[in-house]
């Protein structure tokens, strides 16, 4: 058989081989699907993976949480704004978001426009009763509160909940009080951190 | 051996390593052009920047290396320092013809973003980030 015969036969496809050349020619088809297999399955998780945004609501959380700290104390010692003759500023609540230049408001893209993104909640307890505050104030949307509190065996199946950080540390007052601030911080935004 | 033998290229071995070739160029042309798309791109600088804005106080000069999305400005014909724009507390990153990738950050200073030249006056694919409080800048105008 010559290099011109042998050229021709492999051109012309024969599914039904009746030699060792033939069988031969059937692998590389298979050879070929099982490639367009694996091309089908990286393409899936390319989409997959870059069709998915980055989720990064876990780190604004861990930063507001940050911010709130040390917006409450400095150097361990709680902000004289907190206290008014001995006892806790319940106004404190109305100026907190502008003394820590705070700005809550957000960009289009989420579901419900006048829904907070946000939400966090900041509790004084003192070292002898952890069980119950003596003074706590919050913002935001308290609905994404409750996502904090679910047990989450699985991950995956609670993605579209809202991130949480909470942060604990002891603190004085000016006249040496001393206490526990709990801060629970919340991202919503999950429209633009979790695939839809 | 038989060294007088003449050796034969085979067409089919060369087509099945050519087809071969192929796909395995288009497969890494795929992955290569995912993950630095425009889209991509928009959206991890956009967070990215957000981010080091919440993280930031005031009187910071925050230096950010935009390389990847200066080549796809140009590439798109976007210029560099439009690429980045805040306003009030939102950024926005274009990298392509489009509305471009939005996100917010909740630190409430006074932020500017402007493209970083060298002396030539070239693009060096940094972007600088000026954060200072919102009360000395009503204070200065």
């Amino acid at each position: 058989m010559n290099k011109r015969h042998k050229n021709q036969r492999f051109l012309i496809c024969d599914f039904f081989p009746k030699n060792q050349r033939g069988t031969d020619k059937i692998l590389s088809i298979y050879w070929f699907v099982i490639l367009t297999l694996i091309a089908g399955g990286v393409f899936a998780m390319v989409y997959v993976f870059y069709g998915a945004p980055y989720d990064v609501r876990g780190i604004e959380s861990e930063i507001l949480a940050e911010r709130i700290a040390d917006c409450i104390s400095s150097e361990g010692i709680i902000d004289s704004e907190f206290f008014v003759d001995g006892t806790f500023n319940t106004k404190i609540s109305e100026t907190f978001n502008a003394k820590c230049n705070f700005n809550f408001n957000v960009e289009e893209g989420y579901g419900d426009a006048n829904e907070a993104q946000y939400f966090y909640e900041v509790e004084f307890y003192t070292p002898e009763n952890i069980a119950n505050s003596v003074f706590s104030f919050y913002y935001g949307n308290s609905n994404w509160k409750g996502d904090c509190f679910i047990k989450k065996e699985n991950d995956k199946e609670y993605t579209n909940l809202a991130k949480c950080t909470e942060k604990r540390f002891y603190a004085l007052s000016e006249e040496g009080n001393q206490y526990l601030i709990k801060i629970l911080s919340v991202i919503g935004k999950s429209e633009k951190n979790v695939r839809q | 051996m038989n060294k007088g033998k003449r050796g034969t290229i085979l067409i089919e071995n060369v087509v099945f390593i050519i087809l071969n070739l192929l796909f395995l160029s288009v497969l890494v042309l795929f992955l290569v052009n995912q993950g630095s798309g425009a889209i991509v791109l928009e959206q991890t600088y956009a967070k990215q920047i957000a981010m080091l804005v919440d993280s930031a106080q005031p009187l910071m000069l925050i230096k950010i290396d935009m390389a990847k999305g200066k080549k796809l400005a140009e590439k798109n014909g976007i210029d560099f320092n439009n690429v980045v724009s805040i306003d009030g507390n939102i950024v926005t990153v274009k990298l392509s013809e489009g509305k471009g990738y939005t996100y917010a950050f909740f630190n409430d200073v006074d932020v500017s973003a402007y493209a970083d030249k060298n002396d030539k006056g070239d693009y060096t694919g940094l972007y600088i980030l000026t954060i200072n409080k919102k009360e000395e800048v009503t204070a200065n105008e």
